[in-house]
């Protein structure tokens, strides 16, 4: 063929408009199925499922509840800063020349999170039809040139979006034609101001472009000087207002922007919720709500918790997280469906199988409840005849989802009643208090016995003023959580009379200053003294001091206070506020603890892999040739890769290949031919180990544990430790 | 020529000489343009404000044809060859001038019609970092269009800056000189009226506060007032907006005490007593345009520096791992590597002292890591310093690793090298935060960082 034909053959695209109308046609179709079919990924018989059922609508529950608290936590500064977007409009012309409105949104860090605010912000925006807002992203702003297009592309289009929303049909051939006019390199500000000359009579005057740059940090300092210079140069004509998403502090604006910049921006500063506080509520809010069924145990919420605060402050990861627990918890079995609200768990149980009754006799917390039935027959009964524990297990439910609106409750209480003791020993936030009381039998543990001695010491007014809070607080939680719901009813009758009790030994306690007014005299002028002391030994020095010295006019209060607080401890504490371990039979169809699942799945741990991978290949091959009996064995079935893995970790931070190859050669000889391996030194080296050898160390290096050093020759850097 | 020289003068005072130079150059579309004019001096001189003025006048009276641009937009040569071409021949030709190269350009300019044009061109410096046509071209555009054209370029720098390699033609230079105290007061002092009605309007519902305000409100008392504020203002800022922008926000304090009654109008002394603080207040907030109320202003900055480093530290919120990321950042960023040993390893062997090291080790300040800067490391040294100074085990995982690029993107840690191939280990970072904001977040944790720094030792 003649070989400069191919020079004159090409292929061209002729744009016409039909790939653009193809491909509208298509997002159209694939609308439609999307919203009949709920979830596709997952197959009709997992979808049919009475516990997927459960899990969806548990689901849909908790997010719509986060959602609409998170709208509530974000609307104040939202209301805030879209007033101040409009208020940009209103201004008169003489003060707005060349200063560019600029609101600074101090958003804290962890910038995934945050779209989602901006989010929120563009659609409040756009409902109020005061804006077209384009989000920014660093990433799209390399260059000067990329910014302004993207911005331009952006506002432009987004009104495209929002009026192709409201009116599609009307404005549907508006949109193609301007569509078909907009190229990426045609955005420019020329381009902007004739379109916003064009738009401007049919969109009202005080329409404001709105510019988000959610992550002010990651821009390049001389691209966001020039970008904030040429759009404060144009706000005479066109009605800008930027909005920086700042995660750090104001102090990164100013360290960012020098004077001259600066001084072409108007700033005001708006300030967010910070996240751990965002999380506090969302967590005494939704998940500590005794709406849900769904628990879970102190030590999956704590680690959930730890996520959060101790690596990513993501509220959005410690949903998804939430998120996962839940999946895992009801992905366990059908028996899984009886965790929901009574009356449908109550519908439930005739549908279960005999699996369903078999998985829910093998709970850890079964046993305990055969064992302590005396007859003979009923325990036979319990454990073969599926219809007798079908009679059984609606009194089961019913003492499960009791003890736990009890125990949300008692916390309640709890809370209020160690909360704000000095240094607080159990934790002085639910979160804290859930873990702590769901870990372990508190009544057993120092912390709870240093908080008791403290309530101890404490004043009879600070006592009973305290005792009297966390009553008001137990009530009003009943009253406004508890009692709407189904076992709600039952669960305020098993509170009341305790209250009832703890109120009455109260009484006594305060009478017992009446009846002896010296001593209250004597005790009062002390007690503001004590509020100072700074350790808290020494605070319990001093009280045990006085405690001595007029233990005799104070034994009456004292005693009246000791009682109610074993009171307390009775009723509440050791009634309610039990373990995980000692709550009713079958609570763990409430309770997920399953927490090296999670941890396995949502955490990962690259190099542990890695190195699980390399040194003991049957980990994850189940291949019979690579068992081994000991972590460091070689042996010649290995891969390649992995023998060589296993030798370079016996060298030091310079490996000399020549040393190495010698010693894969014996390994893979080694176990074809024993003998003769010191004469094989001496020998040619078999071209095919050599081959296999280098190939293997090529990967290691492509896996980065390895780097051919250009210091010495022939020897390799160790880059892992 | 004269009557636009009298149109601008009451504009802008105190440039009557520069306004003169210019008439006599362009003043005129009958008479020939020079080709290029360069405009330059400090940034608050005028220059833009008064260009823009001459450009309107000139359009206004004699039909010449004008544009404004401002390079910094022009990230293209396209975009201002389209720009300019937009506002120079003539709008009705329908929307879409297209110029793509210098030819086109020239040969499109040509065929306009006018008596004069006059091309402005903002932030001049920045053509030299464009095309290398530009410059030159612009420079003698009269020349190749043969119209009766000028180029006006206004720079902060003087020309001497835009020599090059291949020269350029000569220009007119005029220089825009800073205005002295007594000049700047006049400006300032020549919005009183503005200032006085803008005053009676706000008081228009309270009579007893517009009674005050109408006999207190004299060019005396205002000439005092910018007097006080300039003996403040003046060694800080010569850039005339912002003052005239802090001078607006600062009278209304300073106005406070005699509305009030507190303070009669002729006592400067009192009144001087009064205002000093917040004018000093107002001066560390000079260009940062941060709408707040004066007073919050002057309670955040009265606070010293050192406080508000710590207030930084304690609101900006991290994660507790992420803490302890910075603080091993910053420890290994400011102690020498071979010192690491002895720092972080509990048995690290007794040290033998001689007297040569201990010499070497005397430290002065200056030799001192600390106030040296930061260095940088590996991100194998910062992880095993992380683990020694953590006393808690913690698996290495993927949400620590993401730390140190959040820890990146928040520009509290920066890349120094081998941004991109960070996977063969040969990245470098480095922190970029000092001593007083590591010690402040250490004191969060509980973490004594002094402890660690060999410069403490």
């Amino acid at each position: 063929m003649d070989p400069t034909i191919s020079v004159s053959k090409g292929v061209f695209v002729f744009k016409n408009g039909a790939t653009r109308a193809g491909k509208k046609a298509k997002t159209h179709k694939r609308k439609r199925p999307d919203s009949s079919a709920v979830n596709s990924l997952l197959g009709e018989e997992v979808v049919r499922q009475p516990f997927y059922e459960e899990y969806s609508q548990a689901w849909s529950q908790v997010s719509g509840h986060i959602d609409d608290l998170q709208q509530r936590t974000y609307a104040r500064t939202l209301e805030q800063l879209v007033a101040f977007v409009v208020a940009q409009g209103e201004r008169t012309g003489a003060d707005k020349d060349e200063v560019l409105p600029t609101a600074a949104l101090l958003t804290g860090i962890n910038q995934p999170d945050h779209l989602s605010q901006f989010e929120a912000f563009t659609q409040r925006l756009h409902a109020k039809r005061a804006a077209r807002v384009c989000v920014l992203q660093s990433r799209d702003c390399a260059t000067v040139k990329t910014a302004v297009e993207t911005m331009v592309f952006g506002l432009v289009e987004d009104n495209l979006a929002v009026g192709a929303d409201v009116e599609e049909s009307e404005e549907e051939d508006v949109v193609e034609r301007d569509s078909k006019r907009l190229r990426r390199s045609q955005c420019t500000l020329k381009q902007l101001r004739s379109w916003y000359a064009n738009n401007k009579g049919a969109e009202g005057s005080s329409c404001q472009l709105v510019v988000i740059l959610p992550d002010f940090e990651c821009f390049s300092a001389s691209v966001l000087q020039d970008f904030i210079l040429i759009l404060s140069a144009h706000c005479g004509s066109l009605p800008f207002v930027l909005v920086l998403g700042v995660a750090t502090a104001m102090s990164a604006v100013h360290g960012t922007l020098p004077y001259h910049v600066s001084s072409k921006i108007r700033l005001q500063v708006f300030q967010t919720q910070a996240a751990p506080v965002g999380l506090n509520e969302m967590l005494d809010r939704v998940l500590l709500s005794p709406k849900y069924a769904f628990h879970l145990s102190g030590k999956a919420f704590k680690f959930l918790t730890h996520i959060f605060l101790y690596y990513d402050f993501s509220i959005h990861g410690f949903i998804q997280g939430f998120k996962f627990c839940l999946m895992e918890h009801f992905f366990a079995g059908n028996s899984f469906a009886l965790c929901t609200d009574y009356s449908r768990a109550l519908g439930r149980i005739k549908h279960l199988s005999h699996d369903d009754m078999e998985s829910i006799r093998r709970l850890p917390s079964f046993r305990p409840y055969v064992e302590q039935i005396n007859d003979c027959k009923r325990i036979i009964a319990v454990l073969t005849d599926d219809d007798y524990l079908k009679k059984k297990l609606p009194q089961l439910l019913r003492d499960c989802m009791l003890h736990f609106l009890l125990f949300r409750s008692a916390l309640e209480f709890l809370t209020e009643l160690v909360g704000d003791l000095p240094r607080h020993p159990l934790g002085k936030l639910h979160r804290e208090l859930y873990v702590n009381c769901m870990n372990k039998p508190i009544a057993a543990t120092p912390e709870y016995k240093e908080c008791w001695q403290m309530l101890g010491f404490l004043s009879k007014d600070e006592f009973v003023g305290k005792v009297t809070r966390c009553l008001d607080r137990t009530e009003q939680f009943l009253a406004e959580e508890i009692s709407p719901l189904e076992l709600g009813g039952a669960c305020v009758d098993g509170m009341r009379p305790q209250l009832q009790a703890i109120r009455q030994a109260l009484d006594d306690v305060a009478k017992g200053t009446t009846v002896s007014p010296e001593t209250a005299g004597t005790m009062r002028p002390n007690a503001p003294n004590l509020a100072q002391v700074t350790s808290r030994h020494e605070l319990q020095a001093q009280l045990l001091q006085r405690s001595k010295e007029d233990k005799d006019r104070a034994q009456p209060p004292a005693t009246a206070l000791q009682k109610t607080l074993q009171l307390i401890e009775t009723h509440l504490v050791r009634g309610h506020l039990r373990a995980l371990q000692d709550a009713p039979p079958i609570h763990e169809l409430f309770v997920f603890s399953d927490i090296a699942t999670v941890r396995r799945n949502i955490i990962g741990a690259p190099r542990a892999a890695l190195h699980t991978a390399l040194n003991n290949p049957h980990f994850y091959m189940q291949c019979r040739c690579c068992e081994l009996q000991d972590q460091s064995q070689l042996v010649s079935t290995l891969p390649d890769l992995s023998v060589v893995y296993k030798l370079h970790l016996e060298c030091g931070r310079m490996i000399n290949l020549f040393d190495w190859l010698q010693a894969f050669r014996s390994v893979v000889i080694g176990g074809e031919q024993d003998g003769g391996v010191e004469n094989a030194a001496q020998e040619q080296i078999d071209p095919q180990i050599q081959a296999r050898f280098t190939r293997a160390v090529a990967e290691l290096q492509f896996l980065g544990y390895i780097k051919m050093s250009k210091r010495k020759t022939d020897h390799a850097t160790r880059l892992t430790w | 020529m004269e009557t636009l020289c009298a149109a601008l003068d009451p504009m802008f005072p105190c440039r009557e000489a520069a306004i003169t130079t210019l008439g006599e150059l362009i003043g005129d579309a009958r008479e020939a343009y020079p080709s290029a004019i360069y405009l330059f001096g400090h940034s608050g001189t005028g220059k833009t404000a008064l260009t823009r003025a001459l450009l309107k006048e000139c359009s206004k009276r004699q039909g010449v044809r004008t544009a404004h641009l401002n390079a910094i937009e022009c990230y293209t040569t396209k975009i201002m060859l389209e720009n300019v071409l937009d506002s120079l021949t003539s709008p009705q030709k329908g929307d879409s001038v297209k110029a793509d190269n210098m030819v086109e350009f020239v040969e499109q300019l040509r065929r306009a019609e006018a008596p004069g044009f006059l091309i402005a061109v903002d932030n001049a410096e920045r053509l030299r970092d464009m095309d290398a046509n530009v410059l030159p071209v612009l420079l003698r555009l009269q020349q190749l269009t043969s119209l009766n054209l000028c180029v006006i370029l206004l720079s902060q720098l003087p020309f001497e800056k835009f020599y090059n390699k291949t020269g350029l033609s000569e220009v007119i230079c005029l220089h825009l000189p800073q205005y002295n105290k007594a000049e700047t007061q006049r400006i300032l002092g020549s919005d009183f009226d503005q200032v006085r009605g803008h005053l009676l309007e706000q008081f228009a519902t309270d009579p007893g506060r517009l009674e005050i305000c109408e006999t207190a409100m004299t060019e005396d008392f205002y000439n005092n007032y910018l007097n006080l504020f300039l003996s403040v203002f003046y060694k800080a800022c010569r850039d005339l907006p912002e003052l005239q922008l802090t001078a607006r926000k600062c009278f209304a304090v300073y106005l406070e005490p005699v509305l009030d009654g507190a303070v009669e109008a002729s006592d400067i002394s009192r009144l001087w007593r009064h205002i000093a603080g917040p004018l000093r207040a107002a001066l560390t907030q000079i260009y940062m345009r941060i709408e707040k109320p004066l007073e919050e202003c002057a309670e955040s900055s009265a606070s010293l520096e050192d406080q508000s480093v710590r207030k930084l530290a304690q609101s900006l919120e991290l994660p507790y791992y992420a803490k302890f990321l910075l603080i091993a950042a910053f420890l290994a960023s400011h102690n020498a590597a071979n010192q690491d040993k002895r720092l972080f390893v509990k048995h690290h062997g007794k040290q033998r002292k001689r007297m040569q090291t201990v010499n070497a080790r005397a430290k002065t300040t200056e030799k001192m890591s600390t106030t040296l800067g930061p260095k940088s490391f590996s991100i194998d040294r910062l992880l095993a310093i992380f683990y020694a100074i953590l006393e808690e085990k913690v698996g290495l995982t993927c949400n620590l690793l993401s730390q140190i690029s959040t820890l990146v993107h928040l520009k509290l840690l920066s890349f120094v090298s081998g941004e991109q191939n960070i996977m063969d280990g040969s990245a470098r970072l480095q922190c970029t935060v000092g001593l007083e904001f590591v010690l402040q977040i250490g004191k969060v944790v509980g973490f004594n960082v002094r402890q660690y720094l060999c410069d403490f030792m």
